[in-house]
C-alpha cells in the first residue's frame, strides 16, 4: 500500500521530468487557478490535471484526493452560498438571499480547489523526495541542510500517520470507542494519544538525526551530489506551458 | 470459542492478505501461530478482536460474528498485546496506565483499584514510575500487565517475547502460562520455536495467507513438510527426539514442555545403548 504523498515508482513522462520543473509547473498551475474565476477555464484546468494523473497511472490517488478536496470545498461552497448574496434571487434567507451569483461563486470555489490541488499532490507522487531535495540543491543552490530538513519533514508525515493509526488501534483494542460518537468525543479521546505519538516522534527524529550526523551530514555540500539535474527540452516546454497557463488565466480575468 | 470460517481479508482491494483461513479455538486452549514475515499472522490476530473485518467469510466470537459487535464489547472479552508496546502505553505513571483500561471500559471503582494494586504487587512494578522511561522488557511487561489486570477470557499476544532477553522472555511466558492455567484462552504469534515448543499445546502454521498445518505442538513440529513451507526449523529437542525412535512415542504422550524431557531422553539413550 502506498502512503499519503509517498512516491509511486514509474517511468512516465511526468516521472522523468526534472523535479524542479514539476514543482514549478504545479505551483504556477495552482496560482493560475486562483487568478481567474472563469468557469470554463477552471474546468479545462481540472481536465488537464486529471489527464496528467491518467498519463502517469495515478488515477486512484488522484480520485482519492479529489474526494477529500471535494468534502473540504463543499463546506466552503455552502458557506459562500449562504453569505454571498448576488445575482438574481433564487431563495430568500432571513439575512439575505441565495442568488445565481452565489451559486456561481460556490461552483467556482469547488472547481478551483479541485483543479489547483491535483498537480501539487501529483508532483509528490511522481517525484522521489531525495531527487526533489537534491535537485533543489543542484539547480536552485538551496543549502543542503534546508533541503534535507524539508525532505525529512515530508518524509515523516506518512510515518507519523502510520504511528497514529497504530496507536489508535491499540487504544481501540483496550476498549476506547473511536468508532462511536461525534467529533467532539473523538477529539477528547485522541488527546491522551498525543503523548505516545510525541514520545515516538521525538525518539524517531532524534535517532534519525544521530544517524545522519555519524554518517558525515555536516560535510555534505552542493558538490557532494553525484547526480546532475539538467533541464531538458521537455522541462523547458513544461515550464513554458505553465507560464502560458498563468498568462491565460490573468488575461481572462482582466478582459 | 473463536472460529474462523473461510476468512478472506485484505488491506488494499488488490492485495489479498488472507486467502480462505478456517480454524476453531475452543476455550482454554494455548495456541501458537508461526510462519514467515508477512504470512498474515498479525492480520489474523487483528481479525480476532475486530480491529479488521473480513472481506468474506466469518470470524465468530462465541458464535457471534465480529461484524455485529462493537469494539468495546470485544475489548472486554479479548485482550490484545501489540507487537510494539509503545503504541499502547499512553499514561504518565504505571498505576494510571493500568487503570486506563478500566476507564476506557467505564468500569472505574474500588474493584478496579484493587485489581490494579494486585497486579502491581504481582509484577513488582514501581507504581509511580514513568512508563516511557522503563527499559524495553519492563515496558513489554507493563503492556502485558495492563491486559492481565482486566482479566479477559481470551488473550491475544503478537510476538510477546521479541526483543526480550532470556530472563525477561521467561518472565513474560511464565505469566502467560499462569493466565492459561486459570482458564484464559491464549493465542500467541511467536517466531521463537523453542518458546513455542515449551509453552504451546497447539500450533497453527501459516504461509502466504493460508493455514498450512494445524495440530498438537509435537505433531506439527515434526512435520518437516509444513514447517519447510513456512521456512521454519524445528527446535533441536525435536531433532534429537526424532533421531531416537523410542523417544518418539514418549513425546507424543506428553507433547507439552519438550525441553523438560531430558530425563526421558537419557533413559531412551541408555536403553538404545543397552541393546
Ligand atoms: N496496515 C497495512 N496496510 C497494508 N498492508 C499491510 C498492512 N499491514 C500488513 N500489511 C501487509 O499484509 C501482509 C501480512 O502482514 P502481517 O502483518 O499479517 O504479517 P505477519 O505474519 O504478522 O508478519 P510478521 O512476522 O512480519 O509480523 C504483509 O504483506 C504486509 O505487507
Ligand atoms: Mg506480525
Amino acid at each position: 500500500m502506498n502512503g499519503f504523498l509517498e512516491y509511486v515508482p514509474g517511468d512516465s513522462l511526468l516521472h522523468r521530468l526534472n523535479p524542479m520543473a514539476k514543482i514549478a509547473f504545479a505551483v504556477l498551475f495552482a496560482i493560475a487557478c486562483f487568478c481567474t474565476s472563469n468557469l470554463i477555464f477552471l474546468a479545462a484546468m481540472l481536465v488537464l490535471g486529471i489527464a496528467l494523473a491518467a498519463s502517469c497511472k495515478m488515477m486512484r490517488p488522484a480520485l482519492g484526493l479529489m474526494k477529500a478536496v471535494l468534502a473540504f470545498s463543499v463546506i466552503l461552497a455552502v458557506l459562500l452560498l449562504l453569505t454571498n448574496p448576488s445575482g438574481d434571487v433564487l431563495v430568500e434567507l432571513p439575512w439575505g438571499y441565495v442568488g445565481t451569483g452565489s451559486v456561481l461563486a460556490a461552483l467556482t470555489t469547488i472547481l478551483r480547489l479541485e483543479a489547483a490541488a491535483i498537480p501539487l499532490f501529483l508532483a509528490f507522487y511522481v517525484t522521489k523526495l531525495t531527487d526533489l531535495s537534491n535537485a533543489a540543491v543542484k539547480v536552485l543552490h538551496v543549502p543542503y541542510k534546508y533541503a534535507f530538513t524539508f525532505a525529512s519533514t515530508v518524509h515523516f508525515i506518512p510515518v507519523f500517520m502510520n504511528d497514529m493509526a497504530a496507536i489508535m488501534e491499540a487504544q481501540t483494542a483496550r476498549g476506547v470507542e473511536f468508532d462511536q460518537g461525534g467529533i467532539v468525543k473523538k477529539v477528547r479521546l485522541m488527546v491522551p494519544l498525543c503523548v505516545p505519538l510525541l514520545v515516538s516522534s521525538v525518539r524517531k527524529t532524534n535517532s534519525a538525526a544521530i544517524a545522519a550526523e555519524v554518517r558525515g551530514f555536516d560535510l555534505r555540500t552542493r558538490e557532494s551530489g553525484y547526480k546532475a539535474y539538467p533541464l531538458t527540452v521537455a522541462d523547458v516546454a513544461v515550464l513554458v506551458l505553465a507560464v502560458a497557463l498563468l498568462a491565460a488565466a490573468i488575461l481572462l480575468q482582466v478582459l | 470459542m473463536i472460529e474462523f470460517r473461510d476468512v478472506h481479508a485484505s488491506y488494499d482491494e488488490d492485495i489479498k492478505v488472507l486467502d480462505g483461513v478456517s480454524f476453531q479455538i475452543p476455550d482454554g486452549e494455548f495456541v501458537a501461530f508461526v510462519g514467515t514475515n508477512g504470512a498474515g499472522k498479525s492480520t489474523t490476530m487483528r481479525l480476532m478482536n475486530g480491529l479488521l473485518k473480513p472481506d468474506a467469510g466469518q470470524v465468530l466470537l462465541d458464535g457471534v460474528p465480529t461484524t455485529e459487535l462493537k469494539t468495546s464489547q470485544i475489548a472486554r472479552r479479548v485482550g490484545f498485546l501489540f507487537q510494539n508496546p509503545d503504541s499502547q502505553i499512553c499514561c504518565s505513571t504505571v498505576r494510571e496506565e493500568l487503570l486506563f483500561g478500566f476507564k476506557a471500559l467505564g468500569e472505574e471503582g474500588p474493584d478496579a483499584e484493587a485489581a490494579v494494586d494486585g497486579v502491581i504487587r504481582e509484577f513488582g512494578f514501581d507504581a509511580d514510575a514513568d512508563p516511557f522511561l522503563l527499559n524495553r522488557g519492563t515496558r513489554q511487561l507493563l503492556a502485558l500487565a495492563s491486559i492481565v489486570v482486566l482479566a479477559p477470557p481470551v488473550v491475544i499476544l503478537d510476538e510477546p517475547t521479541t526483543g526480550l532477553d532470556f530472563r525477561e522472555c521467561m518472565k513474560v511466558m511464565g505469566i502467560i502460562r499462569r493466565l492459561n492455567e486459570v482458564g484464559a484462552t491464549i493465542v500467541m504469534v511467536c517466531h521463537d520455536m523453542e518458546v513455542v515448543a515449551d509453552f504451546a499445546r497447539r500450533v497453527i502454521v501459516m504461509s502466504a495467507g493460508a493455514v498450512v498445518d494445524d495440530g498438537p505442538t509435537f505433531d506439527v513440529l515434526r512435520n518437516p513438510h509444513a514447517l519447510g513451507r513456512a521456512s521454519l526449523i524445528p527446535p533441536q529437542v525435536v531433532d534429537i527426539s526424532l533421531a531416537l525412535p523410542l523417544m518418539d512415542e514418549r513425546l507424543v504422550e506428553s507433547p507439552v514442555a519438550l525441553a523438560n524431557t531430558l530425563d526421558e531422553m537419557q533413559a531412551a539413550v541408555s536403553e538404545e545403548a543397552g541393546r
